[in-house]
């Protein structure tokens, strides 16, 4: 069937143009850029002040500007972890419903073209739009510390900076998949908007109470709440990217969690290569991966068994 | 008459001669020699120095040449007076008191090679008419002289290990009439090293004065590989016309050394959690004496284990080196990152240790696993896409 991969681009395209345009997307980028550079100004401030103490290559200067803090500016991990997600829900909440409820789904649907392209389009140009911001910024900020601190990182400080960015994009891909699943479920946009905040709220404020509650109720061991905790924890995507973007950042931390004593023994402090750490965080980087793929898969699954023809 | 008158005259000649005669007798006192010294005992090689007293009794200003007589072969010595070196010396007349003597020095110089014994020899002033006046002397040799170099060591033995310098301390002492130009040399075993030292520098050969005596402080370094035993070095002083040689005694005490490492030098490993790993040991005796009882022992983290190939060895000569081969096996515990490993070999007198330091790395088991289940869901969506796509 020729030319029908070239009206899936044209699709894409389109969705694309629509999300630069839009209001809530400008509104959104302008708030990750403007504190993108509140904290690295706050960085590049801790480095120059405490140039005396650094060694080149041996501390990983460069990922320091991902994640150092002073303390009153997050650092920009942490800037990702919590605003990647309003990004994400942003692009997503309301992708499907709003065509819904303009009625535009039907005539888009009576083009000579494969149903699942409309879902489709619209989850790889916000994947493509994610993508181009988030290595963007990461970027920006890689430039913006070459400029200011004058030494260039490593190949491996580089390729984890990538690999973190990656991350990212993937981590926003998942809160987009549930922002397009919400935009299927629910007819109004708004509706959509406020669930999808909701369970982002849920897991950034509250779930790790209710693990703390769950694992204190189960157990009276410090040593057992601790693991339980961490266990329970790395059910919320937030945790599972937060302590994979910690790890690979920072080599010298060599597990996850607790360690115990027959583990320590006989360990020499050291920075991992690229390679163990990416391995040490596997689990973590499947889990997040299968976790967008899982919630994109069941969105494309009910929108292609919905009834749209109203 | 004739007969009466020549035993008259005869006889008036007589007493007209006697006063004469008398004074001809008289002139025996009228040069007196005199030296206090007149038995000495020196030394061979010493000089001698007679300070002589001549005296003029006569009433004529006697003019005096002087000269040795029976002086032994070997000898010499020279006469001066006021400093000054003389063929002859006035001395005025009795008239002038007080004046009529002066002093004589004599130098008589005793060669260094001698017998001992007594030797005797008469100093003679010779007035101009020929009259000879004498001074008996004796000297007294109290030992034997000789014609040769002396080289002496105090202490000729010493004790110190393979890596030791030996210092000893010798003398050499020239003990002919000549200044002599010593050419030292060793004869040491092969491999050893022996200079030396004098007045702070390094010297192959000395110049030593008649009589004179240079201390020179023979340093001996022993052979890299040396063994444990007792070792002798000849050391010679050769002038050309005089030698001597002196032996000295080096004994070296054995040393035990041993040395832990790879043979390649490398401490370093990597390994994959709850796996082992074959390490090559290198053990080498380092030391002078044969090594026995060689015990291999590991220092790990806990749930490590160390197996040797063999936990001793029994015999390891001086300088050899043998291999052992040691399985690591890591912790399945154990985290990504590096582990400290020490290996031990002790014998009950000599001890070395290595520490390695062990990359640990995770297995990629659980990688292949989460590609798999990726690999699994795009399946799933293809799945989908295929059953709903509505193509």
């Amino acid at each position: 069937m020729p030319g029908f991969s070239n009206s899936f681009l044209v699709m894409v395209d389109k969705e694309i143009s629509d999300h630069v345009k839009s209001w809530k997307f400008i509104i959104v980028v302008a708030l990750i850029l403007l504190t993108t550079f509140g904290s690295l100004y706050s960085i590049l401030n801790i480095i120059r002040e405490n140039a005396a103490l650094i060694n080149k290559g041996d501390n990983f200067l460069f990922l320091k500007l991902f994640t150092a803090t002073d303390g009153n500016l997050p650092n920009f991990m942490t800037l990702i972890s919590f605003l990647g997600p309003i990004l994400g829900i942003a692009l997503g909440f309301d992708l499907v419903n709003s065509e819904r409820n303009r009625g535009t789904i039907s005539r888009i649907l009576a083009q000579p073209i494969p149903r699942d392209y409309f879902i489709t389009s619209k989850f790889t140009a916000a994947v493509i739009v994610i993508l181009l911001l988030v290595f963007s910024v990461g970027f920006l900020v890689m430039g913006m510390g070459l400029l200011s601190i004058g030494l260039p990182p490593t190949l491996g400080e580089f390729l984890r900076i990538c690999i973190f960015l990656f991350l990212s994009t993937i981590y926003i891909a998942f809160w987009l998949s549930l922002g397009i699943l919400f935009s299927i479920i629910f007819e109004q946009a708004a509706t959509s908007a406020l669930a999808s905040l909701a369970i982002w709220l849920f897991f950034t404020v509250f779930y790790s109470m209710i693990v703390n509650i769950v694992a204190q109720s189960l157990s009276k061991n410090p040593f057992q709440i601790n693991h339980l905790t961490v266990i329970l924890s790395r059910l919320s995507p937030n945790y599972l990217y937060d302590e994979l973007t910690t790890i690979l950042l920072t080599p010298s931390i060599r597990t996850l969690g607790g360690l115990s004593f027959q583990q320590l023994q006989g360990a020499i402090p050291s920075a991992l290569s690229l390679d163990q750490s990416l391995l040490l965080v596997w689990p973590h980087f499947t889990a997040l991966i299968a976790a967008s793929l899982i919630c994109f898969a069941v969105a494309y699954l009910l929108f292609m068994r919905r009834e749209v023809r109203a | 008459m004739s007969n009466k008158l020549k035993a008259s005259l005869l006889f008036l000649l007589l007493f007209l001669l006697i006063p004469f005669t008398l004074v001809v007798n008289a002139a025996g006192n009228e040069i007196i020699l005199y030296t206090p010294y007149t038995g000495l005992s020196v030394t061979p090689g010493e000089g001698i120095n007679y300070d002589i007293d001549v005296i003029n009794n006569s009433r004529l200003i006697q003019n005096l040449s002087f000269k040795v007589k029976d002086l032994p072969a070997g000898w010499d010595y020279n006469i001066s007076s006021g400093g000054k070196s003389i063929e002859k010396l006035a001395i005025k007349s009795k008239d002038f008191k007080n004046e009529n003597d002066k002093s004589l020095d004599l130098e008589v110089n005793v060669p260094l090679k001698i017998e001992k014994g007594n030797y005797h020899f008469t100093v003679i002033a010779t007035t101009d008419d020929g009259q000879n006046f004498q001074l008996p002397l004796a000297v007294k040799i109290a030992e034997k002289g000789i014609f040769e170099t002396e080289f002496t060591v105090e202490q000729n033995n010493m004790e110190g290990y393979s890596d030791s310098t030996f210092s000893y301390d010798t003398t050499l002492r020239n003990r002919t009439a000549e200044k002599q130009h010593y050419a030292l040399k060793a004869d040491a075993p092969q491999g050893w090293d022996v200079r030396f030292k004098e007045a702070g520098s390094y010297v192959t050969s000395v110049t030593i004065d008649s009589g004179e005596s240079k201390t020179i402080d023979v340093k001996v370094e022993p052979a890299v590989n040396v063994k444990a035993d007792n070792y002798a070095i000849t050391v010679e002083a050769n002038s050309g016309t005089t030698a001597k040689k002196i032996n000295l005694e080096a004994v070296i005490k054995g040393k035990y050394g041993l040395d832990l490492t790879t043979p390649s030098g490398r401490l370093s490993q990597q390994i994959v959690a709850g796996k082992s790993k074959e390490l090559n040991l290198k053990i080498k005796n380092t030391g002078t004496i044969t090594l026995r009882d060689i015990k291999l022992s590991a220092t790990t983290p806990s749930n490590w284990s160390v197996d040797f190939e063999k936990d001793k060895i029994t015999k390891l000569e001086a300088g050899e080196s043998t291999t052992v081969s040691a399985t690591v096996k890591a912790s399945d515990q154990a985290i990504a990152g590096d582990y400290q490993l020490s290996i031990k070999t002790n014998t009950p007198e000599a001890t070395a240790a290595a520490d390695f330091r062990i990359t640990v790395k995770t297995s990629l088991i659980w990688g292949w696993v989460g590609i798999l289940i990726i690999l699994a869901v795009i399946l799933v969506i293809f799945y989908f896409v295929k059953k709903y796509g509505r193509r």
